[in-house]
């Protein structure tokens, strides 16, 4: 009974400051329910057992989510609404209702047609953190390193971008001092 | 004199010199300058600085309406107008210099002759609202009769707070029982005094 | 039944570390104006109550009875939750804690731990780095230029620390083999010299240096530094919501402490002839007490030398360590 409290009230809370994402105008709201959102999703972990990744989930989404707001800072006054310019807003919401229906048809229809059974079933003596990974340097190790590729080049590349900026820019002691 | 040498004209023997910080140039003075700043330790004083300090237990807080400061004889508070050792009577002899040089004009007085044709006073006050405790007052009395006292606790509920004489004027009773001391601060004279005297240059 | 039991149990066990974790955070308040004051050659709040042990309670009546003011031009409920956050992630982080070993009243044996779940370290971490979120709120919101600027300040803050903590904390986890931190004390059973910070001293450091930051304290207290930012995210703060993240900050303070002395310090076992449970008393004191100490000596960075030092510095001390023990492992 209390699995279906918590999963009833954390479902609630997730589609409501999703929601909120979504429809606010002012940046403040949109980022701080996003946050959060995606704390509250770990909530489902919990309940399924699988401590490590909602953990896990609390502790990448804080950050990313803190990263957000750091971009949201520089772009927007967040004491102020954002003006949102629409043209087509019929088009839109029928698009997006459609879609969002369309993907839930897609996603829901084989687990009704067919019982997903889980491929690698927990194992009694085994914890979570050792199941996943297993997983991840068995089954998933391609795209698991693949991953890790792409995101020490998005690193470097964020670094050199960073980098040239740096030596052709002169610092504000420079300038006071008058040598650029 | 050098410039050094100027600065230093005061200094005790002791005294550390602080030249700045040499600049750094190439990389290997900056990683120079890295590895003294890890390895000196010199955080490592302050945390021991403070400890000793805390172990030391040496306070200097004064809780203040408990414990009082002794205050020194050249602090200039609260005015008070002095009697005569000898026969009791004030000091003042009402010659007004105090009204005078009051560079605020908080000093006010008014004088008579009496019937012995000597000059009293019959009214003096001191408007301490606007008294900025300078001391030029006590400076020019020739009688040292109004000198500055240590009572520094003179908070008001108006702006305009008057002292009058009566209230800084030496209580009788007080100078009976032989309370009054001799004021050594602002405007007296030193022990030495006598020392300084000279003749008056007659032949001009 | 055993349902029911189990969730009294927890219930109780929740109230009691929640009370107690605010009553020492709000003593650690009072310890800490004392023992600024003995190292400044002052002697510290002394009227109210014996050596003015009543200050705590003159403080508390202040705070809860201050109007509650909430200025024009901010955004209300993000205002008004983020001390919220401050304060209840605090607390929240507190619940996968141990405390004390074990120990049996009348017959039933108590666990001191609210929630034993097998990821303890990462969910205190985890739970710590949701707190930064009340600072950054509250600077966001207050429709003021400090408080701006120490909402920023937060955001580097935990980006950077975040790195440095968590890469710090991976070695003692490689060589302990275990998130949950009942195992890591566990893992030191057997007197001073199982100690992990004897294996693993260069991931103390780091450790400790990533907890200065992530409670905000001296070296790095830049949020709400009164010199350069007024006090910062809290500026437009006052009365109890000020005392919310007050109170998050001693809790997160208490916090690092338990954690510093469970992973590396051997934990609540037996130190020689002094039973675990004081023993663990004694440790988490000194931490606070060095938290304290360093406020009373060292000066603020700038937030550019915090950069630097965590980017430059303690992330490549970190990954280094990572890799040195991974090759001893090996």
């Amino acid at each position: 009974m209390f699995e279906a409290i918590a999963f009833y009230t954390f479902s609630i809370l997730v589609i409501g400051m999703f929601g909120v994402v979504v429809f606010s105008k002012n940046a403040l709201y949109a980022m701080s329910a996003l946050a959060g959102g995606m704390i509250f999703i770990s909530g489902f972990f919990f309940l399924l057992n699988a401590d490590f990744l909602g953990v896990v989930q609390i502790i990448v989404y804080t950050g990313a989510v803190m990263a957000l707001y750091a971009f949201g800072m520089m772009f927007f006054d967040s004491a102020k609404d954002v003006k949102e310019n629409i043209k087509y807003k019929k088009i839109i919401y029928t698009l997006s209702v459609l879609s969002a229906i369309f993907t839930i048809f897609i996603l829901m229809a084989p687990i009704y047609s067919v019982k997903i059974e889980a491929i690698y079933p927990t194992m009694e003596n085994i914890g979570n953190i050792q199941m996943i990974g297993l997983i991840l340097f068995t089954k998933y190790l391609v795209p698991f390193e693949l991953a890790a590729i792409m995101l020490l080049v998005a690193m470097i590349a964020g670094i050199v971008l960073v980098k040239v900026k740096m030596e052709e820019t002169p610092t504000n002691i420079e300038v006071a001092r008058g040598e650029k | 004199m050098e410039l050094r040498g100027f600065k230093s004209r005061n200094a005790t023997p002791g005294y550390i010199y602080f030249e700045g910080e040499t600049e750094v140039k190439t990389p290997w003075d900056r990683f120079k300058r890295f590895s003294s700043r890890a390895v000196k330790g010199e955080l490592f004083v302050g945390l021991w600085i403070v400890l000793r300090e805390m172990l030391k237990f040496n306070i200097h807080t004064v809780q203040y309406p408990q414990e009082k400061l002794q205050m020194s004889p050249r602090y200039r508070a609260i005015h008070r107008l002095l009697r005569l050792f000898e026969s009791g009577h004030e000091r003042c002899i009402g010659c007004g210099l105090c009204e005078k040089i009051c560079i605020s004009n908080c000093i006010k007085m008014d004088t008579k002759v009496d019937e012995k044709s000597r000059k009293l006073v019959t009214e003096y006050s001191i408007n301490f609202g606007r008294c900025i405790f300078c001391g030029y007052c006590a400076e020019v009395c020739p009688e040292l009769a109004i000198v500055h006292g240590d009572d520094y606790e003179y908070a008001s509920e108006q702006r305009a707070e008057f002292g009058f004489r009566e209230d800084m004027l030496t209580p009788l009773d007080k100078f009976k029982a032989n309370k009054q001391k001799e004021f050594p601060g602002f405007g007296a004279l030193s022990k030495d005094a006598d020392k300084f005297v000279k003749k008056t240059p007659l032949a001009y | 039944m055993i349902e029911t039991a189990l969730i009294i149990e927890t219930v109780v066990k929740a109230v009691v570390v929640l009370s107690v974790v605010a009553g020492m955070g709000a003593f650690a308040t009072f310890i800490e104006r004392k023992v600024l004051a003995f190292m400044q050659r002052r002697l510290g709040p002394m009227y109210v109550g014996p050596y003015g042990l009543l200050q705590l309670a003159a403080d508390g009546i202040k705070l809860f009875t201050k109007e509650d003011i909430i200025p024009q031009n901010t955004i209300k409920p993000i205002f008004i939750i983020a001390p919220v956050i401050a304060a209840s992630s605090a607390f929240v982080a507190v619940a996968a804690v141990p405390y004390f070993p074990e120990f049996t009243v009348f017959g039933y044996t108590v666990h001191p731990i609210v929630s034993d779940i097998n990821v303890g370290l990462l969910f205190v971490m985890g739970a710590a780095s949701v707190g930064m979120y009340g600072p950054l709120l509250a600077g966001l919101s207050s429709a003021n230029k400090w408080s701006l600027l120490g909402g920023a300040r937060a955001v580097i803050q935990l980006l950077s620390f975040e790195v440095v903590s968590g890469l710090s904390i991976l070695a003692p986890i490689m060589m302990m083999g275990t998130l949950s931190l009942i195992d890591m004390n566990d893992y030191q059973i057997g007197g001073v010299a199982n100690w992990l910070i004897w294996k693993q001293p260069l991931a103390f450091v780091l450790f400790a240096i990533a907890g200065f930051a992530e409670t905000n304290r001296t070296p790095f207290d830049l949020i709400e530094f009164e010199a350069e930012i007024v006090s910062g995210y809290a500026t437009e703060y006052s009365g109890m919501r000020w005392g919310l993240f007050f109170i998050g900050e001693y809790a997160n303070m208490i916090t690092i402490s338990v954690l510093v002395s469970i992973i590396f310090l051997g934990g609540y076992n037996d130190m020689w002839f002094i039973p675990g449970a004081l023993a663990m008393l004694i440790k988490v004191s000194l931490w606070i007490f060095l938290f304290l100490w360093v406020r009373a000596a060292w000066p603020h960075i700038r937030p550019d030398q915090l950069m630097w030092l965590c980017w430059k510095v303690l992330m490549p001390l970190s990954l280094l360590n990572v890799l040195i023990t991974g090759i001893v492992l090996v």
